[in-house]
């Protein structure tokens, strides 16, 4: 029984479809037999005893006829007649002898049958060939002779024709009487069997239907209940082990691993609820959304917790911190309160302070008017001395060009010496050029040879006064040269001065300005000061209410504090809290 | 002011001095020779006046192309041209500081005419021809070829007809 479970469906359904194919094969193959059997035997009827029958009835018949018609041959006096009635005996006898060869060619294969027609063929032979005599005479008019012959021993062979043809009969409806039978209980024999094969059938294919029902039918109703059961969320379910090759032991075992799987995770899910995130979860493949839902849901979960101890963690020590904090400020509010009042009795004593520093303000602002006008005094001056500068700058320009006019000139006298330089060397040439003359004149030239002499020592000496006159010309330009460096010293000098002046200006005028400033700030201050003396009264009513209100702190302190002694309680609950987690 | 007079009356003295001095006697008056006396580069040169034309300021010398070195260029004297030669390049002397060249010397013996530049012309004077000595044994072979002879006062006196003849200073160049 295990091959045909493991048999696949298809298989399992092909063979029994297959198997009950085959039996209505069968039962349609005995019908077939049976009813072809039945044919068979009434063509057998009909060709065998019904036919022979027939022909034997027609020859007897024939017979007959020729015998009536062999009578009228005698009775009737009329020639044609007679021959026409002999020619109708003789077609008689004709279709008898066919009828004959006929029913021995149907029956050669039963013995009895041809004996008896054997019998009869030679008794007819015989009694045609009396018959022929008897047409004869007839024909030849001796009607009576005839009719002599006629009786006798051929009224015995015709009887005897007669007699052995109804015995051939009787002989053909015995057989087909006995083949009818034979026919019948075949007939009977087919129809039982048709009745067991096709009972058989109904039976295998009732056994074959229950097989399959069972088969395929109840693992799956089965495994429906279990999923119906894990469908309401129960899955303390239990799906057999099945070792079967078909569809529904795949489906089983696959049904099976399903159920597993889902039961892990259940665990999985069980234990987080539990609290124990310590397990991981390994997803069966990438395509496992259940498991990676799970692993991830493990990993968040995880995670969140341990920032959530840490968090509670902080909590808790933060609580801890705040609470020692809380102490210390209560304590520094106590201390607040007691300073506070100092505080009070210094401010009393500012007061007065206050009042004496206004009297002095009104001093200072007095004595700063008083230096705003020495500034202005000041500022005068140095605009004068600016002024000043400035003439004492437009001299030594004029100054400088009366001097540099004088070198110009110096210069031009330079020119000039130059050119008197120039004339005593062409008078020197001159005379050179004479005394030259004077020699090739010999004797005659002498005198014009002391000429000569003369004129050369004037150019001399010219030479000689317009050197020294370059000299002292030096000295002058050098001289020159000095005081246009002096003159523009002086100017520069100047030029410094009145910056210096405009920047000793700038300084007095910003120093004037300071001191307004600071006149109207001693103002200021003064009016200030005497503010100062209201607002130090202000103070030492607010300093009251300070004190007032660091009283109050300090209660409100103290309900701080038990309010930070819950929040640290509570802090510690939360950290046992999250202490039940394993991460 | 007394200073002006001292210094006149000195300059008087010395011209009467001067004036006063006898004229060389006649007797030597055949051994006499009138000369020249010039400055090239700080040294005192003199030439014969016999040879000498004239001498003339130094005006718009225009320098020759292809002339050996010491043919300065040629000058125009009242429409007469006239060649200048330095001395002191044809003589091979050393270039000592800047002189100004700016005399020129005008040498002729009626066949030959060209000027010699000079620092500065001195004076024409008469010399006795027995203080003139023989050449220096340290002067260069050209230099003693034109020299006349040297005085104590190491004044060179150079022969201006063997400078006039010589075919040296002829330039025939064609370019």
């Amino acid at each position: 029984m295990q091959w045909f479970l493991n048999l696949s469906t298809k298989s399992k359904i092909i063979c029994c479809f297959s198997f009950m194919f085959v039996l209505i094969a069968i039962v349609i193959v005995t019908a077939y037999l049976g009813i072809t059997a039945t044919t068979q035997s009434q063509k057998d009827l009909f060709h065998e005893n019904y036919t022979v029958s027939l022909d034997l009835v027609e020859l007897r018949s024939d017979q007959n006829r020729a015998r009536a018609q062999l009578l009228e041959m005698m009775m009737t006096g009329d020639r044609s007649k007679q021959q026409a009635l002999d020619r109708d005996i003789r077609e008689r006898s004709g279709d008898i002898d066919k009828l004959l060869k006929e029913l021995a060619a149907a029956q050669k294969d039963d013995q009895r049958f041809m004996a008896d027609l054997q019998e009869l063929v030679t008794v007819r032979d015989t009694y045609r060939n009396i018959r022929e005599e008897q047409i004869r005479l007839i024909l030849g008019g001796k009607i009576e002779a005839a009719r002599q012959l006629g009786l006798g021993p051929q009224e015995e062979r015709y009887g005897k024709i007669r007699d052995t043809a109804l015995k051939l009969e009787q002989l053909e409806k015995d057989q087909a009487k006995q083949r009818l039978a034979q026919s019948e209980q075949r007939t009977r024999k087919t129809l039982v069997i048709f009745l067991l094969v096709g009972v058989a059938a109904i039976f295998v294919s009732t056994a074959m239907t229950l097989a399959m029902n069972k088969a395929i039918a109840n693992p799956l109703t089965e495994i429906a209940a279990i999923a119906e059961k894990i469908a309401t969320g129960e899955l303390d379910v239990n799906v057999p082990a099945d070792g079967r090759g078909d569809e529904v032991g795949i489906l089983t075992r696959t049904f099976r691993r399903m159920v597993e799987n889902i039961k892990g995770h259940a665990d999985t899910t069980r234990r987080i609820a539990a609290g124990d995130l310590s397990g991981s979860v390994t997803p069966q493949s990438e395509r496992d959304v259940m498991g990676n839902a799970l692993a991830v849901m493990g990993r968040s979960l995880r995670d969140i917790t341990r920032e959530i101890i840490e968090g509670v963690n902080v909590l808790a020590s933060s609580s801890s911190e705040i609470m020692a904090s809380t102490n210390q400020v209560a304590a520094g509010a106590t201390e607040t309160a007691a300073a506070v009042s100092e505080t009070s009795s210094t401010v009393e004593e500012v007061k007065q302070t206050a009042n004496v520093s206004s009297q002095k303000a009104r001093t200072v602002a007095e004595a700063a008017q008083k230096a705003v006008q020495v500034a202005q005094v000041g500022r005068r001056s140095i605009e004068e001395s600016i002024v000043g500068m400035g003439r004492i700058q437009g001299q030594v320009e004029a100054i400088a060009e009366s001097i540099v006019r004088l070198s110009e000139q110096s210069q031009t006298i330079g020119e000039i010496i130059a050119t008197v330089n120039d004339l005593a060397e062409q008078s020197n040439l001159l005379a050179v050029n004479a005394a030259i003359e004077a020699a090739k004149a010999g004797e005659q030239g002498k005198g014009f040879a002391v000429v000569a002499q003369e004129v050369k020592s004037l150019a001399k000496q010219s030479k000689e006064a317009t050197a020294q006159v370059r000299t002292i010309l030096n000295d002058i330009q050098k001289a020159t040269n000095a005081a246009v460096m002096a003159t523009e010293q002086g100017n520069k000098a100047v030029d410094e001065g009145i910056r210096q002046s405009m920047e000793a200006g700038k300084a007095i005028r910003q120093m004037g300005e300071s001191i307004d400033e600071s006149a109207q700030a001693a103002v200021q201050i003064a009016a200030s000061s005497q503010q100062q003396l209201a607002g130090m009264d202000q103070v030492a009513l607010a300093m009251e209410n300070i004190r007032q209100a660091s009283e109050q702190n300090v209660t409100g302190m103290r309900q701080v504090e038990v309010t930070v002694q819950g929040l640290h309680d509570l802090g510690q609950k939360l950290k046992d809290l999250v202490a039940q987690y394993k991460v | 002011m007394s200073e002006d007079d001292n210094e006149r009356q000195r300059i008087l003295k010395a011209r009467a001095v001067a004036l006063a001095r006898e004229p060389e006697q006649g007797a030597a008056e055949e051994s006499r020779i009138g000369i020249v006396e010039f400055l090239i580069a700080d040294e005192r040169y003199a030439i014969e006046s016999a040879y000498i034309g004239e001498v003339y300021p130094l005006k718009h010398l225009t320098p020759l192309p292809c002339t050996p070195a010491y043919v300065l260029g040629v000058i125009n004297m009242r429409g007469k041209i006239l060649s200048v030669i330095d001395l002191r390049t044809f003589f091979d002397l050393p270039d000592r500081g800047l002189s100004d060249l700016n005399k020129v010397i005008v040498l002729h013996d009626g066949a030959m005419e060209f000027g010699v530049l000079a620092d500065a012309v001195i004076a024409a004077r008469w010399i006795p021809r027995s203080v003139l000595l023989p050449s220096l044994p340290t002067l260069t072979e050209i230099r003693a070829e034109y020299l006349m002879g040297v005085t104590e006062e190491r004044l060179i006196v150079l022969d201006g007809g063997k400078l006039l003849s010589d075919r040296g200073i002829i330039v025939h160049e064609e370019v």
